[in-house]
């Protein structure tokens, strides 16, 4: 599903901050991504939605090598990933339920039927009383909820989720996990970037621990801490 | 809640807020030159049909002041008709008094038209078959050889000049109609790329989430395709105005514009379908400027 082999991303001039990055993820995993802040953690992600090419090694998504891609294979590929954008990147000038109705909008399907499916994903989420604020006018967690409902509204075959609990209590991240457990048991595969240690002990999937530039992929059969949950 | 709300919110931006009325005061003069340029056609091509049968032929008035040695005298003018009535294509020559020519100079001359002190020359209005005309340059080498001093006068010449006006002013509306589709190019294309990097953050999240191309680019045209229908509808009325107004300084009367409408329902069509083929290019060279510049980007 993913692949990286040898892979190296530089911003301009300034140094590595990925180098030798090597690591696969089949079809249907459920990976967790930590690491110190400023790791690249976010910069990895970005080389996975194809946000931005790697100056070094070779990517492969889908069993396609990214580095020769039209932009309308980049955007169809797209349409198979869905993002948890650390800073949400919500659309202000459009409703909850327009935001999250978006991905579907752009591939041509908007009708009462998808106003429907949006509207119980925002209520699943909590947000049954915000479908029509403003982005503006939400919360922090709100946003992000939003933000998950937009990835996840078209069904990806990959999620790939930005610090996706960093503003809701713990409660709500712990649902919202549920809620990503759910879509890989439908098929999705995930990779979800966080801090928080007591989500990554809890649900007990591998980890991809990145720091220094490189990656070291940890089976988390063994819980990091007892699963007394140190509240974030 | 029923919305078919712009993903790209251009309307709250000031890359378009000018182009409603440029749009406007463009098509405003395109409509403008297009109507001039088509009335002064119509009106050349009834001169011309009204004239073209004529001829004027002048002779000289016999007791000339400077009196070198008159030239042609009573005779000539007979000799002159005689001529003209042997020349085939030629239906009719018809002598004008010389109270005729004074009422025709009147108005040049005040009262001393009449005076009888005032050399006239001798006109002669000749009518000629507009389907089998005479060879006019032969005419005229035989009416001189007759009548010495005499001279012909087809028209042709004012008419030639007439016509080149006419043509020339056609083109200069044409011209106009050139410009203004080209400023509305250039301008499109500048609020285009104003609007693209204003929005560069929503549109890369559009792409981010699957956006082709084409799909940013529709956001651009409908935008853009409303603001200049907008303009171009609200330019057209103004044009419209204009022409009535001056219509009405002309002819005082408006009933006759039903009329005009009626008979004239070709042009006015092409004159409707201006706004709307401004506001369609401007459709297109958005698009064309979304397309070629996104696809510039890695
Ligand atoms: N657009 C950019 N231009 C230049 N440098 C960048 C850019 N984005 C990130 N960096 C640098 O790359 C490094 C990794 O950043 P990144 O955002 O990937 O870290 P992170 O692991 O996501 O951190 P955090 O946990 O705080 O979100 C940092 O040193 C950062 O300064
Ligand atoms: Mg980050």
């Amino acid at each position: 599903m993913v692949r990286f082999e040898d892979v190296a991303l530089r911003y301009g001039t300034g140094p590595d901050v990925l180098r030798h990055v090597s690591f696969h993820l089949e079809p249907g995993s459920f990976h967790f991504m930590t690491g110190p802040s400023g790791a690249g953690k976010s910069s990895l992600l970005s080389l996975i939605y194809l946000a931005q090419r790697p100056t070094g090694g070779r990517i492969r998504l889908f069993d396609r090598d990214v580095h020769n891609l039209s932009r309308k294979e980049t955007a169809l590929m797209r349409r198979q990933i869905g993002v948890v954008f650390q800073d949400f990147r919500l659309l202000d000038h459009l409703t909850a339920l327009e935001n999250v109705a978006l991905p579907l909008k752009v591939v041509g399907q908007h009708d009462a039927k998808v106003d429907r499916h949006v509207a119980e994903l925002l209520a699943w989420v909590g947000l049954a009383d915000h479908l029509h604020s403003y982005p503006p006018t939400l919360s922090g967690g709100q946003k992000q909820r939003v933000a998950i409902a937009r990835a996840v509204v078209s069904r990806p075959s990959l999620l790939l989720a930005d610090e996706p609990t960093g503003n809701v209590d713990e409660r709500m991240a712990v649902r919202l996990l549920y809620l990503f457990e759910e879509l890989n048991k439908l098929g999705t595969t995930i990779l979800i970037a966080t801090h928080n240690e007591s989500l990554v002990a809890r649900f007990r999937h591998p980890v991809l621990r990145l720091d220094g530039g490189r990656v070291t992929v940890t089976r988390a059969t063994a819980p990091v801490r007892p699963d007394k949950g140190s509240a974030a | 809640m029923r919305r078919r709300r712009n993903d790209v919110p251009l309307d709250r931006d000031p890359s378009g807020r000018h182009l409603p009325w440029l749009v406007a005061i463009m098509v405003y003069l395109a409509t403008l030159a297009l109507v001039c340029a088509v009335e002064l056609s119509r009106v050349a091509v009834r001169w011309d049909t009204g004239l073209s049968g004529r001829l004027t032929i002048q002779i000289p008035p016999p007791n000339d002041d400077e009196a070198t040695k008159p030239p042609g005298g009573q005779g000539a003018l007979e000799r002159v008709i005689a001529l003209l009535l042997a020349t085939p294509g030629i239906i009719s020559a018809e002598v004008l008094e010389p109270d005729e020519i004074a009422r025709l100079l009147e108005p040049w001359l005040g009262a001393a038209a009449r005076s009888a002190d005032l050399p006239m020359p001798t006109l002669i209005a000749v009518t000629v078959d507009r389907n089998s005309p005479p060879d006019l340059a032969r005419l005229g080498r035989e009416i001189t050889a007759v009548a010495p001093g005499a001279s012909i006068d087809d028209h042709q010449a004012w008419l030639g000049r007439l016509r080149a006006i006419v043509r020339s002013i056609g083109a200069v509306a044409l011209l106009v109609v050139g410009l203004v589709t080209l400023s509305a190019v250039t301008i499109v294309v500048f609020a285009t790329r104003m609007g693209l990097s204003v929005h560069s953050e929503v549109i890369e999240l559009l792409h981010l989430i699957g956006a082709l191309d084409s799909y940013v680019a529709r956001q651009f045209q409908s935008h853009v395709l409303s603001l200049a229908l907008r303009g171009g509808v609200f330019g057209l009325l103004m044009a419209v105005l204009t022409i009535f107004a001056v219509w009405s300084v002309f002819d005082g009367r408006f009933e006759a514009l039903g009329a005009l409408v009626r008979a004239r329902g070709l042009e006015v069509a092409a004159v409707a379908v201006l706004p709307l083929a401004i506001a369609f290019i401007a459709m297109m060279t958005a698009r064309w400027t979304v397309l070629r510049t996104l696809g510039r980007m890695p």
